[in-house]
């Protein structure tokens, strides 16, 4: 069954096409990943699910609702979550006073619990919080009433590693427990880390729509070597090396391989230093999506 | 639901209580003045061309009912209590949906038009709070310098300000749907109301113009002839309040047909 099922959705702005005919289905008890560049259309899809704005042309389902149709959705918004990317709270309240707020408006029967694992200070007004403590209180707000769909947008930015990781545990034990997350970022790890399917949003335009796995395979590591001593390029270049530029003795490559296969093939160099990190998105879709849009899934068209 | 009512009524009484302890201030002020110029007013009509007395609609300063409908009623508050209500309520939904807590209060089982309605319906607190503390003060005052009101007119000069007072919330709710930034909807709301108030004061100078005071809210209100004629105008009442249902009623049309 289709949580979230949107169908050519677009949304305009002028001759902006904020979202362009995107379509793709959400499966109950999944994590499904909403990931794209900042400025690509993730929160647009996001706010047109919630019918905060209205579709240009085309609609969605979000448990049945019809994005339309004003009455349905406001009914199902009983059972959806959702962490918007900025929070706008009533600065003056305590957490705890913004909470009672939220419990009246939907309920709070699980609050305790997820106050268990995110803790901000509620006895203490909100415009005093960090961006860490807006976003625990955010999430907090987001599970307590134990819907059915959660939408995050980038809910981890501003949260420390640990809670980050937190988190991200957190939201697998939700899924396994038969929820559905519908989750917005820009980062490729984490998405990589804790989603099942992933739908990749460039410019408005959905260009691909794949199981992790597939996205883990493409998306390489982003490796920086230096060299102790000059060196012969031609032994040293694999062709999993993608995009390699030699600047003295640095090289700077995305891996597409086995990790574990480089780090076997680094030490046969003498090293200096080495630097292997998450490739940025922007060069992931240069390798791999192009801007023709190749091989992107019949059903994501 | 009334969970937004009363986060939105817990919002206004800050205001409304310092606004009536300036009231307060403010009255303790003028009674202190009106014996000891009470003579001086006759002098101070004669001097006077008529028209001046027409712009605020004054009458008798002589008697107390006659300055205070001049100094505390015409202008305190038919003008300022009125740009307060336009501005409070030019912020209710822009305030919002510039910082961005429109979206998680719409992310709730709540329709839009509850949203606004229960926003407005929040205004009860400043109607209330002002509208004792104010006429008590008054009607104490008065006693307090051997005067005294007739409290029934007293009374219907706050019952019968009550829809002018919401006509002039409406005038701020539609600037507050229309406009995004905050700062522009209040100022376009309270530059609205002044300027209403002014076509009203100057277009009842002149005779030949005063039809175009008709479409202004103060022109269906009337302090002076409520507390010195005792003339209580229900109908103007009631086209205020229907002027201002109508006003709620445009605000929910753009409020739920626009995107936030």
């Amino acid at each position: 069954m289709s949580v979230i099922r949107i169908d050519d959705l677009t949304k305009r702005y002028g001759e902006v096409a904020a979202n362009d005919g995107v379509s793709f289905d959400v499966e109950a008890g999944e994590i499904f990943g909403y990931l794209g560049p900042n400025g690509a259309g993730k929160t647009t899809t996001i706010r047109l699910l919630l019918g905060l704005i209205g579709p240009t042309s085309g609609t969605a389902e979000v448990l049945g609702a019809d994005i339309r149709d004003r009455r349905a959705l406001t009914e199902a918004k009983a059972n959806v979550g959702y962490l918007p990317d900025t929070l706008g709270f009533e600065e003056r309240l305590t957490g705890r006073d913004a909470l009672d707020f939220f419990a009246r408006m939907r309920g709070d029967e699980r609050r305790e619990e997820v106050l268990e694992l995110f803790e901000p200070p509620l006895d203490r007004r909100i415009e005093t919080y960090s961006a860490g403590n807006r976003r625990m209180l955010g999430i907090v707000q987001a599970f307590m009433h134990d819907p059915a769909l959660v939408i995050l947008d980038e809910p981890t930015s501003g949260l420390d590693p640990l809670k980050q990781e937190r988190m991200h545990a957190f939201l697998e034990d939700e899924r396994d427990a038969g929820k559905t997350i519908f989750f917005s970022s820009h980062v490729l790890s984490e998405v990589q880390r804790v989603c099942d399917r992933v739908g990749i949003i460039r410019e408005g335009e959905l260009v691909a729509l794949e199981d992790v796995e597939t996205l883990l395979k493409r998306g390489g590591k982003d490796v920086r070597v230096q060299l102790a001593e000059p060196f012969d390029e031609g032994r040293f270049v694999t062709s999993e090396m993608i995009d390699v530029e030699t600047v003295d003795s640095t090289v700077h490559f995305t891996y597409a391989g086995d990790p574990a296969a480089l780090l076997e093939h680094l030490v046969g160099f003498e090293i200096k230093d080495v630097g292997i990190g998450d490739p940025r998105l922007e060069d992931v879709f240069k390798h791999y999506y192009g801007d023709e849009r190749e091989g992107v899934p019949a059903e994501a068209r | 639901m009334t969970a937004i009512l009363r986060l939105e009524s817990g919002k206004r009484v800050r205001g409304s209580v310092i606004l009536a302890v300036v009231f307060a201030v403010l009255s303790v002020l003028y009674f202190s003045m009106f014996p000891g110029i009470q003579e001086e007013m006759v002098v101070f009509e004669e001097a006077f061309p008529e028209f001046m007395f027409d712009l605020f609609s004054i009458e008798q300063l002589y008697t107390i009912e006659g300055f205070i409908a001049a100094e505390i009623y015409s202008f305190f508050w038919v003008l300022l209590v009125a740009i307060y209500f336009a501005y409070v309520a030019a912020g209710l939904i822009a305030a919002d949906v510039s910082d961005r807590r429109m979206d998680l209060l719409l992310s709730t089982p709540v329709s839009r038009e509850s949203v606004l309605v229960q926003k407005v319906a929040a205004l009860w607190v400043p109607l209330v709070v002002l509208n004792v503390a104010v006429p008590v003060i008054v009607y104490l005052g008065a006693l307090a310098i051997g005067e005294s009101f007739d409290p029934v007119a007293l009374a219907m000069t706050h019952l019968l300000s009550i829809p002018y007072l919401l006509v002039c919330a409406g005038i701020g709710l539609v600037a507050s749907v229309l406009v995004d930034r905050v700062r522009t909807a209040r100022g376009t709301a309270l530059t609205l109301v002044f300027v209403l108030w002014l076509v009203e004061g100057i277009s009842s100078v002149d005779p030949d113009y005063e039809w175009i005071g008709a479409a202004t809210p103060s022109r269906y209100y009337d302090q002076t002839a409520i507390l010195v004629h005792e003339e209580y105008a229900l109908f103007d009442a009631g086209v205020l309040t229907v002027a201002f249902a109508v006003l709620v009623g445009i605000a929910v049309l753009v409020f739920t047909r626009r995107d936030i």
